[in-house]
């Protein structure tokens, strides 16, 4: 039974609809993010959750229970904002005491589970202080001990690196996952950030604008994206149109402006269809000698990168595609190419 | 669910309701009642009489005392708002400005005549500028006057100057402290100088506050009813203070509710007139 | 440009004396033993005191105006408090002409407003012969101020952090009373003593709303210079410039008053 069960769920403002029709099943002590540009509603299934917005429709399971019309202080979670949201007339052994009070754990329960959780996030040192007192990274260390001293069912978690510099976003990002592997909860995290969700998530939920794309592995998101905007939102790539040609011994032969491109297909793809081959920078090859299927192409511009070369290719048709290879060889711009594609490293999207 | 929904809502308006159903029946309806007043009959044996009738209005357009009244009050009013805006531009100004340590003194000394109540300050007034008051013996020392200070439109200017200025002054400070200091720069790398920066960036992004002053004032003075009457002491009538004795007074109130709308409807036409003129100005602010 | 800075400073300064000179004025007419007020000051003395206290009429009419002051300060804060948390928290449609609902007491002309009560209560409700009007129409004019407050301190408060005690277990009544509560405490201290003070200065309403017993300080000090005139009304009017900054200061002691902004 998984720990957490969205069906169906629906949620309106007004005129505006967020969330369109999420379904999602959540494992035991699984992390999964919620992946997608502003707006496009993963805070707003994230909130429904928490039960600090109500659903339009749909249904919202903890294991086998319906917790969809239950008020957020019943639904035994843990929540963990962009903002941190610690309360600023209460030192930090109060802000983290808070939940034991509020569900009645005092004594030596409540000392036990007070002086584990402020090791697991090293600030035993810094009980009596303010927030205002803290810096970014220590407050939001305290709103994980506050939402974890309860030890919730659910972990969920707003952005909660958003408002942090680089370098501390990357600690963090460690820091939190390590956490939540050694305590095992079930975690929702709703990031903007793919490189965030890549390193932290045993799954990845990708949404736009209300529906969710794709749900997978972060080897999933990135070599076989389900839709367009997936695979432009995750790092960069290639999308060529074309038409289906022919299928051969799985792999598929694709009609283009530029030429013909082949790919490996997972799946049957009828003659005639329109169809978009993905191809992600680095499995582009750059060759100035001929090659069997290679598409003819100029190099129009080339950027250096430090560890990788971003060179601009116009191909025939002055379709233009990027791509980035390790160092070492040298093309000069403006110098005729051919394009090498790896029919094992494309993918095919409708 | 939807019932879930509206239960809550409904249970959330016993916090605004307390609040609106105050404003309702001790604002809305009142004011109300005193249009209806204003058409009732007058009496001369009690506040009303039963019946409606136009003859109040007629009365306070038609007869030539009132019309003047209207205009007296009128006048003084802009009169005041003017003085007032002279004054207050070059202090909201330098407190917005200013960053001498002494700043929340100087903000303090203009917002505490607020909090001294109006009857005291025209109490000083009235010391200061009565015919031996300060003034005309600090005059005499000089070998001037005695000039009569009080008892006149002089006099209840002043005091509706003074009163009010800090009305002016602070929302003015307030629109110049909003002004991003990083605009002046601009500007200057830009080859204006200091008055031009003054005249072409400063100012017209004021506006919005020197707008809410000149309303706030005028409004203000045009309904003053105690200053006019310390500083007058009967010899200088405003509508207000007619429109009071028609109350207390001589009892007629319908007659006293019809003098205060027609004042009323003339400040409001007065202020639309000068909103509606300077939001073009202010739209390309916007 | 250093000769138009100190050509701005003359009027300005010029302009300060002229808001606080009246004040002043009165403070020192309070302690001079003249019989009137002369310049350079005769002498000092406290007989100006000695008369407000002995004064019936002074006396009564003071702490009237307290009680009254503090019992406006109770009402407004009781209503006008739950209006901001309805305001800024739970109200969705309408937000504009709520707000405006709100501080239409404040917006409309006292004057005015005092004549609609004055109106409304003789013809419709009870007379104006016990203090009950006096202490409504305080309480309107008021609660706009409590409004004001109120919702300045709920906008200033850290966001979330109601939803994150809700999401700890805490239900709406003890996030109430744990969280904002304690969070919005100085912005219903500010609403309150501006009332008090707005209360405690009236006189618009409190002159057309009186009734035989009912005088309050201002109306009383008005009374007062219009029929006779010593130096006892100075020392009523020093006493209550006192109380009133005695009142502001403590409040800022202990809480803070920084945001008094309209």
């Amino acid at each position: 039974m998984s720990r957490l069960t969205i069906h169906e769920l629906t949620k309106a403002f007004m005129a505006f609809v967020a969330v369109k029709d999420v379904n999602l099943e959540v494992a035991d002590g699984e992390f999964l993010s919620l992946l997608g540009p502003s707006g496009c509603g993963k805070t707003t299934t994230l909130r429904c959750v928490a039960g600090l917005e109500d659903p339009t429709s749909g249904k919202i399971l903890f294991g086998d229970k319906d917790v969809t019309h239950l008020p957020p202080e019943r639904r035994h979670i843990g929540m963990v904002f962009q903002n941190y949201a610690l309360f600023p007339h209460m030192t930090v052994v109060e802000n983290v005491k808070f939940g034991l009070d509020m569900k009645g754990i005092t004594g030596a329960e409540a000392q036990r589970r007070m002086t584990s959780v402020m090791e697991m996030v090293q600030l035993s040192h810094l009980q009596d202080r303010h927030p205002r007192q803290l810096s970014g990274g220590q407050q939001q260390r305290v709103a994980l001990a506050r939402a974890l001293v309860i030890e919730p069912t659910l972990l969920l978690l707003d952005e909660p690196l958003a408002n942090l510099d680089a370098k501390l976003r990357e600690e963090m990002r460690f820091f939190i996952r390590s956490l939540q592997q050694r305590v095992g909860i079930t975690t929702l995290y709703v990031t903007h950030d793919q490189a965030e969700s890549m390193t932290m998530s045993d799954r990845i939920v990708v949404m736009f604008g209300g529906y969710i794309h794709q749900v997978g592995s972060p080897q999933d998101i990135y070599f076989r994206p389900a839709t367009k905007e997936v695979a432009n939102f995750i790092g960069h790539s290639n999308l060529l149109p074309g038409k289906v040609l022919d299928e051969h011994d799985g792999i598929v032969s694709v009609q283009t402006a530029f030429g013909v491109v082949q790919s490996r297909a997972l799946q049957k793809w009828k003659s005639g269809s329109p169809v978009t081959v993905m191809v992600r920078p680095e499995t582009l090859r750059l060759t100035a000698g001929s090659y069997p299927n290679a598409l003819p192409g100029r190099i129009v511009a080339q950027h250096f990168l430090g560890n990788i070369v971003d060179y601009r290719v116009a191909l025939a048709d002055d379709t233009m595609v990027m791509i980035q290879s390790l160092g070492g060889q040298t093309h000069a711009t403006g110098d005729a190419i051919n394009v090498i594609v790896d029919p094992e490293k494309t993918w095919l999207l409708p | 669910m939807i019932m879930a929904k509206a239960k809550t809502n409904l249970r959330n308006w016993v916090f605004g309701l307390p609040a609106l159903l105050l404003v309702l029946l001790f604002i809305v309806v009142p004011y109300l009642n005193i249009v209806v007043m204003s058409f009732r009959n007058t009496s001369m044996s009690a506040p009303y009489a039963p019946g409606f009738t136009f003859d109040n209005y007629t009365r306070v357009l038609g007869d030539l005392y009132y019309l003047v009244l209207l205009r007296d009050t009128l006048f003084f009013a802009l009169l005041t708002t003017v003085l007032c805006f002279v004054l207050a531009f070059p202090v909201a100004f330098h407190l917005a400005r200013t960053k001498s340590r002494f700043q929340g003194l100087l903000y303090a000394g203009v917002l505490s005549p607020l909090l001294t109540g109006v009857v005291i300050r025209c109490f000083g007034w009235i010391v200061l500028l009565s015919n031996n008051g300060i003034v005309n013996q600090l005059l005499a020392y000089g070998g001037l006057g005695p000039y009569r200070l009080m008892y006149n439109h002089t006099g209840v200017t002043i005091a509706l100057v003074h009163v009010f200025l800090p009305f002016m002054i602070l929302p003015i400070m307030n629109s110049v402290q909003a002004i991003d200091p990083r605009l002046e720069e601009a500007a200057r790398t830009l080859g204006a100088s200091r008055t031009s920066v003054f005249r072409r960036v400063l100012l017209p992004l004021t506006l919005p506050g020197i707008q809410s002053g000149v309303i706030l004032v005028f409004v203000l003075s045009a309904s003053a009813y105690v200053i006019p009457l310390l500083l007058g002491q009967g010899q200088v009538q405003t509508v207000p203070t007619i429109v009071v004795q028609q109350l207390l007074g001589s009892f007629l109130w319908p007659f006293g509710a019809a003098l205060a709308l027609t004042l009323s409807v003339s400040v409001l036409f007065l202020v639309s007139t000068f909103a509606l003129s300077t939001i073009r100005s202010m739209r390309r602010l916007a | 440009m250093k000769l138009a800075r100190v050509g701005l400073l003359i009027p300005v300064t010029a302009t300060y004396v002229f808001l606080l000179m009246p004040i002043f004025v009165i403070v020192l007419a309070s302690i001079n033993s003249a019989e009137y007020l002369s310049f350079p000051p005769s002498g000092f003395s406290t007989k100006w005191y000695q008369s407000f206290l002995n004064s019936d009429q002074f006396m009564s009419a003071f702490r009237r105006s307290i009680l009254l002051g503090i019992s406006v300060a109770f009402f407004a804060s009781l209503i006008g408090t739950p209006a901001a948390m309805f305001y800024v928290r739970f109200l969705q449609r309408n937000r504009e002409q709520f707000r405006f609902a709100m501080l239409a007491p404040m917006l409309l002309p006292e004057v005015l407003t005092a004549i609609a009560l004055l109106f409304f209560f003789n013809q419709v409700l009870f007379g104006t012969e016990t203090i009950l009007p006096l202490l409504i129409g305080h309480v309107v004019i008021t609660m706009p101020f409590v409004f004001l407050t109120v919702t300045s301190a709920l906008y200033n408060m850290p966001t979330a952090v109601e939803e994150a005690a809700r999401t700890l277990g805490a239900g709406p009544w003890r996030t109430f009373r744990r969280i904002t509560f304690p969070l919005i405490k100085s912005g219903i201290i500010t609403g309150a003593t501006l009332a008090f003070i707005m209360s405690f200065d009236n006189v618009n309403i409190s002159l057309l709303l009186k009734s035989i017993g009912t005088v309050t300080l201002p109306i009383q000090i008005l009374q007062y210079l219009q029929y006779d005139f010593d130096a006892t009304a100075a020392a009523a009017s020093t006493i209550s410039v006192m109380m009133t900054m005695m009142v502001v200061l403590l409040i800022d002691r202990i809480y803070g008053l920084r945001a008094v902004r309209f």
